[in-house]
C-alpha cells in the first residue's frame, strides 16, 4: 500500500470518531439484549469493516476470538452476494464451514452502509447466544460429533431485505432454539445495534467526504501493519518450536498434539502448525480463522498490547495449518468447544517464543474455557431454565511477577455471574466459590490459581453438561518453573463422598442431594522454585493459598541456603 | 440570617465561597491546600476570608464541605487495616471479583490486590437463601470463636454475608458480637447498611472500602469539628456526598465511602445552580483542570445519577452523580504513538514541572502551550496570577513535532487542540448519545481553569450552539456546596413481580422506606420545612439482568399510596425502556428489583443577586488588542476584555478574548457573547 498521505492529526480525530461508533454500539447491545450472557457477561463484540471486508475498527471491549468470525463472515458475504447488497439489508450467519463462523452460538450480523449511492463499509456485531439448538442445552456440551448436532446452522442470509424483516426466516431461527423469547430479544438487540451503527457511520460520512473516509480506512490498516512489523523486527530472528498436548476430544481421541514451528525473519512472522493432529470426531476442532485470531492475540499480547485490532494485524500473521487438521477443520467437523483449543494455541505460541523473548512470555495458563451448563425445569414455575457459565482459572507465572489467580485467560474475558444472581434466577444453590488450594505451579514467580465452584439443584433434579481441558495435561512452567494443577469435575453424593466425572461430561443427572464440583486448572510457574523469595513463600503460607505440605515439597531449601 | 460557607478542598487549592443569605452578598477566595492535614487550610483560609471581607464567622450558620480525604486515602492506599467476616465458602470472592482481567491484552496489568489480605478474611457457617429465609443459622459459640481470630492490630471489620440485603439479621448479629467483644473499639461496616443491594461482589467491595476509610475519616472529622467548633460555633457541618447533597459529620464517619466522588459531584451541583440562574434546564458540563476533564449531563435541572463506578481500581456500588472522566487537561502532553499518529494525554505535565511555557523545566508540548502559541492565552498568565507564560519556550516545545508533521508551529498547536477536543467529545458522547440524548438540545457549561478555553471546539463538534460560562468558573465546586440540600438515599432490594398479587408487598416496602426517611429527618435535626421526597424503582423484564431506573413520584410528603397501581407502574417502565432503548414489549412480565427513596431537607434559597438590566449599558471597553489564531491560518486582531468589568447586558462580539482571575474565554469570530442578569456569559455560536 501507499505511503501515508493523510494528515495524522485529522486521521486521529476521525479514528476517534470511528472508535466512538463501535463503543456506542457495544454499549447499546449490552443494554438492550435480553440474555444474561450478553448483558452481564458481555460475550459480544462490535466492529466496522470496509467494503472489501477488512476489519477497520473493533470496540475496545471486543473479544479477541470474535475478530476472526467477523472477517470470516465478510469474506463469505462478499463472495455470495457481491453486487446484490442493498441499503437496508441486514445479513445474519453463524456457520463455521460455510459462513466464516467459529462456532454456532456466535451469531454474526452485518449491515451495509452506503453514501453517495456507493457501498462504503459494514457495521457488524457478534453475540454469543446462550442456546442455538442442537442435542444439548446451551449448544456447548462435549461429546457432539458432527456440526449438525451442535445446533442450527445459518449460512449467510438476509434477515432484512431493503429494510424489511424477513419474518419467515426469523420464525425459522426461533423455532430451532430453546427459550425462543430470550433469543428473540437478543436478535432484536443485535439488529438495533446494526441500525445505530449504520446511522452513526453515515453521520461521519456526512461530516467528511466518502473519499477521505475510504482512504482513512486504508491508512488505519496500513499504519497498524507497519507498527506491528516494527516490533517484530525488534525480536530476534530464528526458528522456534514447541508442542503441547490436548487431553481429549470428548469422544474417543486422547492426547492430541498441537505442534508449532514459528519463524521470525526481519519483520515477518510465520506460524507453521504442520504435525498437529488430524481433526477429531469430538468438538474441540478449530476453523482456520479462529486459529488466526488466537495467533494474533498471542503476538499482540507479547509484543504490543496496545496495537489497534484491525486487518493490519491479520496481514502480518502468516499461518500454515494443513486442511483437515485440528486447527483447520473441514466439514462436518464439530467445533462447539473450540475455545479450549484456541487457548492452547496461545500457550503453544508463548512456549515457542519463550526461547526468543524470555523476558516477555508467561508460563502456560489454565488453557481451557471450563464450561458448566445446568439445565432443568424450575420447580417454582414449571418452566425450563438454562444456566451456562465459563469459568476462569490461573494465568502463568511471569518474568517478574506471580501469575494471576482465578481470572479468564487470553482469548476470552467474560465476567462471572454473581452468586446472588444465579440463585435468584435459577433453582440452584452455590455452596462455594473459591481458589483451589495448591493449584498454582511452583516457581520463582508462581503460576495463578484455579477456581472452585460447588453447585447443587434445589428441590429438583437437573442435568449437568461440562467441558474441561488441561484436566490431564497440566499447565507447564517455564525457565524451571513447575506445572500447575489440572482441573476436574466431581459429583458429591448424598453421603458426602465425591466421585470424579469425565472431563467432558454429558447429560449427568444431579439430584437435590447431590452437588457438582467444578475445579478449573491453575497455571505454570516461571523460574526455578529455589529462587522464590522468602517473603513470597511466607505469604503463600500465611494466606493459606498453599498448604504446608506443598510448600515443604516444592520450596524446601538446599542445605547451603539454610 | 448569617453566612453560609462552601469549602472545596482540591489537590492544589482550597476554594471558598461565602454567601450572606439575607443580603445576598458573595465573597470567594482561594488558599493553598495543606494535604497532610486539610483542616488546617480550611481554618486558615476562613480566617483570611473573614478578615478580608469582614465576615463574622461566629454568625456562620452552615459550613458545607467537599473533601478528597477519602478519595486520596484510597488512591494512596492509606486507609485502615481491615478484617472481613463472610459466609463460609466465599472468602475468595473479594479477590476473584468478576474473574476478569483489567486489560484484554496486557499480560502485566493486574487488578489491585484486595484491601483485606486473605488471612484476615474469616468464614462463618451461616446461610440465607435467595428468598431471604435462614438456611443455616449462626452458632453463637462459633461466632465468638471466630471474632477471637480477628487480629488485635486491625482497625476495622467489614461484615459481608450473602443475601444480607434481603435479611440483615445475620450481619447485625455478627456486628453486635464484634462490638461486644471489642468494647466498641473497632470500626464496623456491614454490607446491609452500607449498600443493601443485590450482586455480592460489588456490595462486598463497597463495604470493605467503607471499612477501610472509617478510621481515616473519623480522625479527619474529629479534627475538623474541633477546629470548626472553635471558630464557627453556630455553624452546622455538612459533608458533600458523591450523589450530591450533604450528610452530617456523623454519617460521614459511618459511611465515608459516600465521599469518594465528593469533589467532582460538588462541581455538578454548582453547575445545576448556575443552570437555574441562567434558566437553562439542559446542560452538559465540562470541568477541565490541569490533568483531566469531568463531564456530566443535567436534564431538567437534575444531574443524572449512576450506581456503579470504579474508584482507585475498585468497584463501588452507590448512588453517585454520573460523571465521566477523561485524561484531558491543560497539562496533557502531546506525543507520537508507534503508528505515527499524534496523541494527547493521558500523561500530564501536572503542576510541576507543568507546561513548557511555565519555565519550570518542562520540555514537552502541552495543551496549555498550544493555547499560548495561538495567543489565546495571555503571556501575562491568568489575571491576578503572578506567573508570566513564556511563548518562546512553548514554541520550542512544539518545534520538533511541527517539523515531524511538516507543519507550522501554529498549525501543529491547532492540531493538538483538535485531538484533545476529540478525546473530550468522545467522552461526552458516552454520557449523551450512548444514553439516547442528543447534545444539540443541551447547552455546554465549561468550568475549571481550562474548560472555557476549549468549550467552543467541543460545542461545534457536538452540534451544540450555546455555551454558558459561569461567573467564577474556577470556584463552581465551592459554589455548589452552599446550595446543597441535606440528602439521604434509601434503598430496599426486593424482587417484586408487577402483577396484582404483589401490590401489598410493594406498599409495605414503600411504607418501610418512608419510615426510614422519617427517622432520618428526626435524627439529623433538619427541621420540618422544605422536606422533599423522591420515589424511584429499578425495574426490568423478568429474565433480564439489567435494571432501569423509573421515577415514580416526588413531593413534599409521600405516602404508600403514592405508589400507583400495577398497570401504571408497567406503563412507567415501558416509557423508560422506550426512551433508553428505543423499544418495549408490552406483553412481557416486569419486575421491580430495588425500591429507592431520596430524602432532601432543603435550605432556604438566596434571592437572585441580579442587577436590574433595564437600561442597556454602554459598550464594554477593551483592555488591549492582540493577534490571536482562531480557525484560520492567519491571526486576527482581537480585543481583550476583563471579565470583572463586564456587567449584565454587555455584548462582546467575536473575535475577542475575555480574561478573568481563574480562566480565559475566547470568543470566536462570528460568535456573540452576552452577560446575563446574573453575570453568566452566554455565548451563541454564530454562522452554524
Amino acid at each position: 500500500m501507499d505511503k501515508p498521505v493523510l494528515d495524522p492529526i485529522k486521521l486521529e480525530i476521525l479514528w476517534n470518531g470511528l472508535r466512538s461508533i463501535t463503543d456506542e454500539t457495544f454499549a447499546a447491545l449490552t443494554r438492550s439484549a435480553y440474555s444474561t450472557n450478553i448483558k452481564e457477561r458481555r460475550d459480544h463484540s462490535t466492529a466496522i469493516m470496509d467494503r472489501s471486508g477488512r476489519l477497520v475498527v473493533q470496540a475496545s471491549q471486543a473479544l479477541p476470538i470474535h475478530i476472526a468470525s467477523m472477517s470470516g463472515l465478510m469474506a463469505c458475504l462478499l463472495r455470495k452476494f457481491g453486487d446484490a447488497i442493498n441499503e437496508g439489508d441486514i445479513f445474519v450467519a453463524n456457520d463455521p464451514h460455510t459462513a466464516g463462523g467459529t462456532h454456532l452460538p456466535d451469531v454474526n450480523m452485518a449491515c451495509p452502509v452506503f453514501a453517495d449511492r456507493q457501498l462504503v463499509g459494514f457495521v457488524c456485531n457478534i453475540a454469543h447466544h446462550a442456546d442455538i439448538g442442537g442435542i444439548a442445552p446451551g449448544s456447548m456440551a462435549g461429546g457432539m460429533s458432527e456440526i449438525f448436532q451442535e445446533g442450527l446452522r445459518i449460512p449467510v442470509i438476509r434477515l432484512f431485505r431493503k429494510g424489511e424483516l424477513q419474518q419467515d426466516i426469523m420464525d425459522l431461527l426461533l423455532l430451532n432454539v430453546r427459550i425462543p423469547e430470550e433469543r428473540r430479544g437478543d436478535y432484536f438487540a443485535q439488529i438495533a445495534a446494526c441500525r445505530l451503527g449504520s446511522q452513526r457511520l453515515r453521520e461521519v460520512l456526512d461530516e467528511y467526504t466518502v473519499g477521505f473516509v475510504l482512504s482513512a480506512f486504508d491508512q488505519i490498516i496500513w499504519r497498524t501493519e507497519q507498527r506491528l512489523r516494527q516490533v517484530i523486527a525488534e525480536a530476534p530472528d530464528g526458528v522456534y518450536r514447541f508442542e503441547d498436548v490436548m487431553d481429549s476430544d470428548g469422544i474417543d481421541t486422547f492426547d492430541i498434539p498441537i505442534r508449532l514451528t514459528l519463524s521470525i525473519k526481519q519483520d515477518t512472522v510465520h506460524f507453521d502448525f504442520s504435525g498437529t493432529a488430524q481433526q477429531t470426531p469430538g468438538n474441540i476442532n478449530v476453523t482456520m480463522n479462529a486459529t488466526q485470531a488466537s495467533a494474533c492475540y498471542a503476538l499482540k499480547a507479547l509484543l504490543d498490547p496496545d496495537v489497534p485490532n484491525n486487518e493490519g494485524i491479520l496481514r502480518v500473521v502468516e499461518i500454515n495449518a494443513p486442511k483437515g487438521t485440528l486447527l483447520n477443520a473441514s466439514f462436518p467437523a464439530p467445533v462447539a468447544a473450540r475455545a479450549h483449543t484456541c487457548q492452547r494455541i496461545v500457550d503453544v505460541v508463548f512456549g515457542a517464543l519463550a526461547q526468543a523473548l524470555p523476558e516477555r512470555v508467561v508460563a502456560a495458563a489454565n488453557g481451557a474455557n471450563t464450561t458448566a451448563v445446568f439445565a432443568g425445569i424450575d420447580p417454582r414455575s414449571g418452566r425450563h431454565y438454562l444456566y451456562l457459565e465459563t469459568l476462569g482459572g490461573g494465568i502463568g507465572g511471569r518474568p517478574a511477577k506471580d501469575g494471576k489467580d482465578g481470572v479468564q485467560a487470553h482469548i476470552t474475558n467474560t465476567s462471572n455471574l454473581p452468586v446472588e444472581a444465579i440463585e435468584m434466577e435459577y433453582p440452584l444453590l452455590v455452596e462455594e466459590y473459591s481458589l483451589v488450594t495448591d493449584s498454582g505451579g511452583a516457581g520463582e514467580f508462581r503460576g495463578g490459581m484455579g477456581l472452585r465452584r460447588v453447585v447443587r439443584p434445589v428441590d429438583h433434579r437437573c442435568t449437568f453438561n461440562g467441558v474441561g481441558e488441561r484436566f490431564k495435561h497440566q499447565p507447564w512452567g517455564l525457565q524451571g518453573g513447575q506445572a500447575g494443577a489440572s482441573g476436574r469435575f466431581l459429583i458429591r453424593e448424598s453421603n458426602g463422598e465425591t466421585r470424579r466425572l469425565d472431563d467432558k461430561p454429558a447429560e449427568v443427572i444431579v439430584s437435590a442431594e447431590q452437588a457438582i464440583i467444578v475445579e478449573t486448572p491453575g497455571a505454570g510457574g516461571y523460574g526455578a522454585p529455589r529462587n522464590r523469595s522468602r517473603e513470597k513463600i511466607m505469604l503463600d503460607r500465611i494466606s493459606g493459598k498453599f498448604s504446608d505440605a506443598y510448600i515443604e515439597e516444592h520450596y524446601r531449601r538446599q542445605p547451603h541456603h539454610e | 440570617m448569617g453566612w453560609t460557607l462552601g469549602v472545596d478542598v482540591g489537590g492544589t487549592f482550597t476554594d471558598f465561597y461565602a454567601l450572606n443569605e439575607s443580603t445576598a452578598e458573595v465573597h470567594v477566595g482561594k488558599w493553598p491546600s495543606t494535604p497532610s492535614n486539610p483542616a488546617r487550610a480550611i481554618l486558615q483560609g476562613l480566617d483570611k476570608l473573614s478578615r478580608q471581607h469582614n465576615i463574622q464567622l461566629e454568625k456562620a450558620v452552615q459550613l458545607a464541605h467537599g473533601t478528597t480525604v477519602g478519595t486520596n486515602a484510597l488512591i494512596q492506599r492509606k486507609g485502615g487495616k481491615v478484617a472481613l467476616i463472610t459466609t463460609r465458602g466465599f472468602r475468595d470472592l473479594l479477590e476473584i471479583g468478576r474473574q476478569i482481567r483489567p486489560h484484554m491484552y496486557d499480560l502485566n496489568q493486574d487488578n489491585p490486590p484486595p484491601l483485606v489480605p486473605r488471612e484476615h478474611r474469616l468464614e462463618l457457617d451461616e446461610r440465607v437463601s435467595a428468598g431471604g429465609e435462614v438456611l443455616t443459622a449462626i452458632e453463637q459459640e462459633q461466632l465468638d470463636e471466630l471474632i477471637g481470630f480477628i487480629s488485635p492490630d486491625l482497625d476495622a471489620c467489614a461484615v459481608c454475608l450473602l443475601f444480607s440485603f434481603l435479611n440483615p439479621d445475620h450481619e447485625q448479629q455478627v456486628a453486635q458480637a464484634i462490638r461486644k467483644k471489642t468494647n466498641g473499639k473497632m470500626h464496623i461496616s456491614i454490607s446491609s447498611e452500607v449498600q443493601p443491594e443485590f450482586r455480592e461482589y460489588e456490595r462486598f467491595s463497597t463495604t470493605v472500602l467503607n471499612a477501610y476509610l472509617q478510621p481515616v475519616m473519623t480522625e479527619y472529622i474529629e479534627h475538623l469539628q474541633h477546629g470548626v467548633g472553635a471558630a464557627l460555633p453556630r455553624a452546622k457541618l455538612g459533608i458533600n456526598q458523591s450523589a450530591g447533597g450533604l450528610m452530617s459529620a456523623q454519617r460521614a464517619r459511618s459511611f465515608p465511602i459516600r465521599t469518594a466522588l465528593s469533589g467532582p459531584a460538588a462541581g455538578v451541583v454548582g453547575a445545576v445552580y448556575v443552570a437555574n440562574t441562567a434558566s437553562r434546564p439542559n446542560i452538559i458540563t465540562l470541568d477541565m483542570g490541569g490533568t483531566s476533564a469531568d463531564v456530566a449531563l443535567i436534564r431538567d435541572y437534575r444531574a443524572d445519577v449512576a450506581y456503579e463506578r470504579e474508584v482507585a481500581g475498585f468497584p463501588i456500588r452507590l448512588p453517585m452523580v454520573d460523571i465521566e472522566t477523561v485524561g484531558a487537561g491543560g497539562g496533557s502532553i502531546a506525543w507520537f504513538d508507534r503508528d505515527g499518529l499524534l496523541k494527547v494525554g493521558p500523561v500530564s505535565a501536572g503542576a510541576d514541572p507543568g507546561p513548557a511555557c511555565y519555565g519550570r523545566g518542562g520540555l514537552q508540548p502541552t495543551v496549555t502551550d498550544a493555547n499560548l502559541v495561538l495567543n489565546r492565552l495571555s503571556t501575562a498568565g491568568l489575571l491576578g496570577g503572578d506567573m508570566a507564560l513564556q511563548t518562546n519556550l512553548a514554541r520550542a516545545a512544539f518545534e520538533p513535532i511541527a517539523r515531524k508533521l511538516s507543519c507550522s508551529i501554529e498549525k501543529t498547536a491547532e492540531g493538538v487542540l483538535g485531538i484533545v477536543v476529540s478525546n473530550m467529545v468522545r467522552t461526552i458522547r458516552t454520557i449523551s448519545v450512548e444514553r439516547g440524548y442528543d447534545p444539540k438540545n443541551f447547552s455546554l457549561m465549561p468550568f475549571g481553569g481550562a474548560g472555557p478555553l476549549h468549550a467552543r471546539d467541543v460545542a461545534v463538534a457536538l452540534n451544540m450552539t450555546e455555551i454558558i460560562v459561569p461567573t467564577t468558573p474556577g470556584i463552581v465546586c465551592a459554589q455548589g456546596l452552599i446550595v446543597s440540600d441535606m440528602q439521604e438515599d434509601f434503598v430496599i432490594s426486593q424482587r417484586t413481580l408487577l402483577d396484582e398479587g404483589q401490590t401489598a408487598d410493594a406498599l409495605q416496602i414503600v411504607a418501610q422506606l418512608l419510615q426510614q426517611a422519617r427517622a432520618w429527618f428526626a435524627q439529623e435535626h433538619v427541621g420540618t420545612t422544605n422536606h422533599s421526597l423522591e420515589l424511584r424503582v429499578d425495574a426490568r423484564y423478568v429474565g433480564q439482568n439489567f435494571e432501569l431506573e423509573v421515577p415514580i413520584a416526588q413531593g413534599t410528603a409521600l405516602s404508600p399510596a403514592s405508589l400507583p397501581g400495577v398497570d401504571r407502574l408497567r406503563e412507567l417502565f415501558f416509557a423508560a425502556h422506550e426512551s433508553t432503548y428505543g423499544y418495549f414489549n408490552p406483553e412481557d412480565a416486569v419486575e421491580i428489583v430495588n425500591f429507592r427513596l431520596t430524602a432532601r431537607a432543603g435550605r432556604v434559597r438566596p434571592a437572585a443577586a441580579g442587577t436590574s438590566a433595564g437600561v442597556k449599558p454602554a459598550k464594554p471597553v477593551r483592555e488591549a488588542l492582540r493577534e490571536v489564531y482562531f480557525e484560520d491560518d492567519r491571526p486576527v486582531q482581537t480585543s481583550i476584555y476583563d471579565r470583572q468589568k463586564l456587567i449584565p447586558g454587555h455584548v462582546v462580539e467575536g473575535p475577542a478574548i475575555i480574561d478573568q482571575l481563574d480562566t480565559t474565554t475566547p470568543i470566536f469570530p462570528a460568535d456573540r457573547a452576552e452577560v446575563d442578569a446574573l453575570g453568566n456569559l452566554i455565548i451563541q455560536i454564530g454562522g452554524r
